[in-house]
C-alpha cells in the first residue's frame, strides 16, 4: 500500500510548498490560516516568520522572491485587505523566484468579522488563482502554484476555505521539486513602478491574462468528468466535494485553476447536458462569469449567498431545478480579447524631458554617498522615486507605500547578508515604514534604512505629517521625533545633517561596517522650502577637464560646456558637486551679497 | 458661440502652468461660459514636462481633448512638442526666449531643437513668438513669464479685457496681482496689430 500521511489542508500546504522547493515562510496568524506557517517553521529548511501585520509580510515576501528564494506569505481572508496595497502593484512587477500568496477564507464566519469572497482579488489583481478541495491537493497545488508563478511572473493566489484548511485527509507525499538557482537581476523597468514604468507593465498584465487564459483551458486542474445525467456542475474548491456526493450521477466541471476561468472547458459542459448550476460559496463568482457567456445557468437563485454550504444544503437548494424543464440550448459567445493601448509615439527628435530631483535637492547627496558606499537600497514613494531613473539609477525597487523596509528584511534574510539597503521619507516612514521597522527588528533582518527627512511631505505639494506636526491648516500641532521613536524601538539611530555632505558620507561608512539593523535618518528640508540660494558655485575652467564626475549627479543646473562646465541659473548652491569634484575645479563662494 | 474650444498650456513643471490656466478658466468663466479645465499633477511636476487642458463654450462635455486650437508654451522646446496637439490653423503661443535644457541635452545625448518656426510652418501653426522672458523682467519678476505669455495668447482667445481683468483678479493672489496685471497688459502689447487675428 502507498504510504501516505494524514494532514490537515493547512499543514498539506506548508509540506507541499517544502516539496515544492519554498525555503521562505511568512505571515500574520489569523484563522483558518494560522497552522500553515506553525507547520512551515517546524520543516527542515524552510525559514518561518511571523510578521507584524499582511502586508509587511508581503512585502517581506516580495524580497525573498527578488533575492531568488521561492518563498509562501499565509493570511487569512481578512489579512489580504490589510496586504492589498503590495499585492496589487506585485501583478505588475511580477516576481524572481516564485510566490504564492494564501487567503485562507472563511464562509459563515466561524472566527471572522465578515465572510468576503477572496476570489474576487484574483481578478481584481488579474493574477491566477488556484482552489484545492482536499488535503492532497492542497498538497499537490503548491508545486503547481510555484511553477506557474516562475512560468509566467505573477503572484499566485492559493485561496482555501476553512473546510479545505481545517479538514484532514489523507495525503500522497511527492518527490521533492528540483529547482534551478535565480539569480537577483536588477531590472528598473521591471521592480520600481513609477509611472513611465508602470504603464508598459500593465499592457503586460493584460496580455498574461490572456496567455493564463490559454493555460487555464490546458491545465489538468480544470477537468471536466463524465456523468450520466443531463444535468452537469460547475465548482471548485469544497463546495466541489458538496456537489459531487449530492449529485452522483451529475457530470462536472471541477475547477482547480478558477482564474482566469477556462472558457472552452465550460462550453464543452453544456454540450453534454442541458441544465448547468454553479455550485459555489458566498459570491456568484464563477456564475457571473459563466453568465457572461450568454448561457443559462442556475446559480445564486438556488445556492444561498451567504454562510457554509454542504451536501444536503446543495441536493435541496438544486433539486426543483433539476426536475424542471430544461432551458434551451444556447450557444456561449466568448469575450474578444480586450484592447490594449499602444504606447504613444513621442515626437520624432525631440529630446524627452522626465520629471527630475530639484536642483539643490539633498536626496541627491544621499543617493551620492550610498553610491559611494555600494549600497543598492530598496526604493519607496515619494519625490526620492525619481532617484531611480537615469543617470542616478539608484533605487532597486518601488512597489508601494511603506514596502522598502519589508523588501529589504525579506531580501536580506534571503540571502543571509546585508545585501539591500531600503529607502524611505519622512512621510512614508510614518504612513507605513515604523510597522516594517519593528517587524524587521523583532525579526532580525539586517540592513540599513535611510529615512529621508525633508520636513514635509513634498511630492504631493508639501503637507505636513506626524513628524513635522503641522495641520492642513499649517497651525502647529505635536511632532514626533523619529530617532527617539527608532530609538525606543531598539534600533540603532543616527540623524545627520543631509546638507552636510561629508557627515553623511562618514555616517553611512560607519553604519556599512556594522551588523544587524539601523536607521539613519538624513535630515535637510525640501529646497522648494528653503529658497535662498546658500552658496554660489564657480568653476576654475583651468582645473576642470570635464571628466564627469559632478554630471554623474544628475543636477539639472551642471551643463557640459566646450572643455568645462557651466552651472545654470536653477543652481541653489547646494555644493554636491564640489563634493564630488577630484580636481578642485568646482569652488562654493558663499552668496553674492555676503550674507 | 459654437461648439467647444480648447486651449493647452504647455511648460515645464514649476513655471506657473497651473496658475495660467486658472487665469483662462476664470476669464472664461467671467464671459458666462460653461468651462472646464483638466491637469495632471503630484510625479510629473518634478522639472517634467506637463500640460493642463482648459475648455469653454456655451455647454462643455468632456474635461480633456487631444487636439487644441490655441497651445500656450511657457518653454520653447515644450512648445515644439506641442505642435502635434494643435489644431488646424491653430495658434501656438511660445515663450520662444525660454530654454530649459532637460537632463538629455545637458549630457549631449541630444540636441536642442532650434527650428521651431519652420517646424510650425511646416505644421500649418501660426507662430506668436514671444520673448515673455524679457516682458515678464520689465514687469518686474521673471515668475511672470507664465502671465506675460498669456496676455501675448489674450490676442488670439474671443474674451473681453473686463473678463481678463476678471480672471486675474479672481486667480491670482492679491500680494502678486499687480505685477501680474503688468506682465499681462506688456505680453497683449507685444503682439503687433498685424499679428492680431
Amino acid at each position: 500500500m502507498e504510504h501516505t500521511v494524514f494532514f490537515s489542508g493547512n499543514e498539506a500546504i506548508a509540506h507541499g510548498a517544502a516539496r515544492a522547493g519554498a525555503r521562505f515562510a511568512c505571515g500574520y496568524p489569523g484563522t483558518p490560516s494560522t497552522e500553515i506557517l506553525e507547520t512551515a517553521a517546524r520543516l527542515e529548511g524552510v525559514h518561518a516568520e511571523w510578521c507584524i501585520n499582511e502586508k509587511v509580510a508581503l512585502e517581506t515576501a516580495v524580497g525573498a522572491s527578488l533575492a531568488g528564494v521561492r518563498s509562501l506569505v499565509t493570511m487569512k481572508h481578512v489579512g489580504l485587505n490589510v496586504a492589498a496595497d503590495p499585492f496589487m502593484t506585485l501583478s505588475l512587477t511580477g516576481v524572481n523566484a516564485g510566490l504564492v500568496v494564501v487567503s485562507a477564507d472563511d464562509p459563515g464566519m466561524h472566527s471572522s468579522q465578515n465572510e468576503q469572497d477572496n476570489r474576487n482579488y484574483a481578478r481584481f489583481a488579474k493574477i491566477p488563482m488556484l482552489e484545492p478541495s482536499d488535503s492532497q491537493e492542497a498538497y499537490d497545488f503548491l508545486a503547481e502554484a510555484f511553477a506557474l508563478s516562475e512560468e509566467f511572473d505573477t503572484p499566485v493566489l492559493l485561496r482555501t476555505t476553512t473546510r479545505v484548511s481545517h479538514g484532514r485527509g489523507r495525503v500522497v507525499p511527492r518527490v521533492p521539486v528540483q529547482l534551478e538557482p535565480r539569480e537577483y537581476a536588477r531590472d528598473i523597468s521591471k521592480y520600481v513602478m513609477v509611472p513611465q514604468y508602470a504603464r508598459v507593465r500593465s499592457r503586460l498584465v493584460l496580455e498574461r491574462l490572456q496567455a493564463l487564459r490559454r493555460r487555464s483551458e490546458q491545465s489538468s486542474l480544470n477537468v471536466l468528468e463524465a456523468g450520466t445525467a443531463d444535468f452537469g456542475i460547475i465548482a471548485s474548491g469544497v463546495a466541489y466535494t458538496y456537489a459531487r456526493e449530492a449529485f452522483p450521477k451529475a457530470w462536472s466541471l471541477k475547477l482547480g485553476m478558477s482564474n482566469p476561468l477556462p472558457y472552452a472547458k465550460i462550453a464543452r459542459l453544456y454540450e453534454q447536458v442541458s441544465r448547468v448550476a454553479v455550485v459555489e460559496e458566498l459570491d456568484p463568482f464563477i456564475e457571473e462569469q459563466v453568465r457572461a457567456l450568454g448561457l443559462p445557468v442556475i446559480g445564486k437563485e438556488a445556492i444561498a449567498a451567504d454562510g457554509e454550504l454542504d451536501q444536503d444544503a446543495v441536493a435541496r437548494a438544486l433539486e426543483p431545478f433539476v426536475t424542471r424543464k430544461a432551458p434551451r440550448r444556447r450557444r456561449p459567445v466568448f469575450p474578444p480579447a480586450p484592447h490594449i493601448t499602444s504606447p504613444p509615439e513621442p515626437l520624432a527628435g525631440l529630446p524627452v524631458r522626465p520629471p527630475v530631483l530639484c536642483p539643490g535637492c539633498t536626496h541627491r547627496s544621499v543617493y551620492t554617498a550610498m553610491r559611494r558606499h555600494k549600497l543598492a537600497p530598496m526604493g519607496d514613494i515619494g519625490c526620492y522615486t525619481l532617484g531611480a531613473l537615469p543617470p542616478l539609477l539608484a533605487l532597486d525597487s518601488c512597489l508601494c507605500m511603506g514596502s522598502s523596509i519589508g523588501m529589504m528584511a525579506g531580501f536580506n534574510k534571503a540571502l543571509g547578508r546585508k545585501g539591500a539597503a531600503a529607502v524611505i521619507g519622512d512621510s512614508t516612514f510614518f504612513h507605513s515604514g515604523i510597522t516594517a521597522l519593528i517587524d524587521a527588528y523583532y525579526n532580525e533582518a539586517p540592513g540599513l534604512v535611510m529615512v529621508l527627512d525633508n520636513r514635509t511631505t513634498a511630492m504631493t505639494g508639501h503637507q505636513g505629517h506626524p513628524g513635522t506636526g503641522v495641520r492642513p491648516d499649517r497651525t502647529q500641532g505635536p511632532a514626533v521625533d523619529i530617532q527617539r521613536l527608532c530609538e525606543g524601538i531598539g534600533v540603532r539611530c543616527a540623524t545627520v545633517d543631509a546638507s552636510d555632505y561629508g557627515a553623511l558620507d562618514a555616517a553611512i561608512g560607519a553604519e556599512v561596517d556594522l551588523v544587524g539593523l539601523g536607521v539613519i535618518v538624513a535630515l535637510a528640508p525640501c529646497v522648494l522650502t528653503a529658497p535662498e540660494k546658500a552658496g554660489e558655485i564657480l568653476v576654475d575652467d583651468a582645473r576642470c577637464n570635464l571628466c564627469g564626475l559632478c554630471l554623474e549627479i544628475g543636477c539639472p543646473a551642471i551643463a557640459p560646456a566646450d572643455a568645462t562646465v557651466e552651472i545654470t541659473d536653477a543652481c541653489t548652491g547646494c555644493a554636491l558637486c564640489v563634493e564630488v569634484c577630484r580636481r578642485g575645479a568646482l569652488v562654493c563662494a558663499g552668496v553674492e551679497d555676503g550674507a | 458661440m459654437n461648439g467647444t474650444t480648447t486651449v493647452s498650456l504647455v511648460g515645464v513643471g514649476g513655471q506657473g502652468i497651473l496658475l495660467a490656466a486658472a487665469i483662462l478658466a476664470e476669464t472664461a468663466a467671467a464671459e458666462g461660459l460653461d468651462v472646464k479645465a483638466s491637469e495632471v499633477k503630484g510625479m510629473a511636476q518634478r522639472g517634467g514636462s506637463v500640460l493642463s487642458t482648459v475648455r469653454f463654450g456655451s455647454k462643455v462635455w468632456s474635461p480633456v481633448a487631444r487636439h487644441a486650437e490655441v497651445v500656450i508654451a511657457t518653454e520653447a522646446l515644450e512648445g515644439h512638442r506641442a505642435l502635434g496637439m494643435l489644431a488646424p490653423r491653430g495658434t501656438l503661443v511660445c515663450a520662444v526666449t525660454t530654454r530649459i535644457m532637460p537632463g538629455s541635452v545637458l549630457r549631449h545625448e541630444d540636441a536642442y531643437p532650434d527650428d521651431l518656426a519652420e517646424a510650425a510652418a511646416a505644421s500649418g501653426v501660426r507662430l506668436l513668438a514671444v520673448d515673455a522672458e524679457g516682458l515678464a523682467r520689465e514687469a518686474g519678476t521673471l515668475r511672470a513669464v507664465n502671465v506675460a505669455l498669456l496676455g501675448a495668447a489674450s490676442t488670439a482667445l474671443p474674451f473681453s479685457q473686463e473678463s481678463w481683468r476678471r480672471g486675474l483678479a479672481a486667480a491670482v493672489p492679491a500680494k502678486i496681482l499687480e505685477v501680474n496685471v503688468r506682465a499681462f497688459a506688456l505680453g497683449r502689447e507685444s503682439v503687433g496689430e498685424e499679428e492680431v487675428q
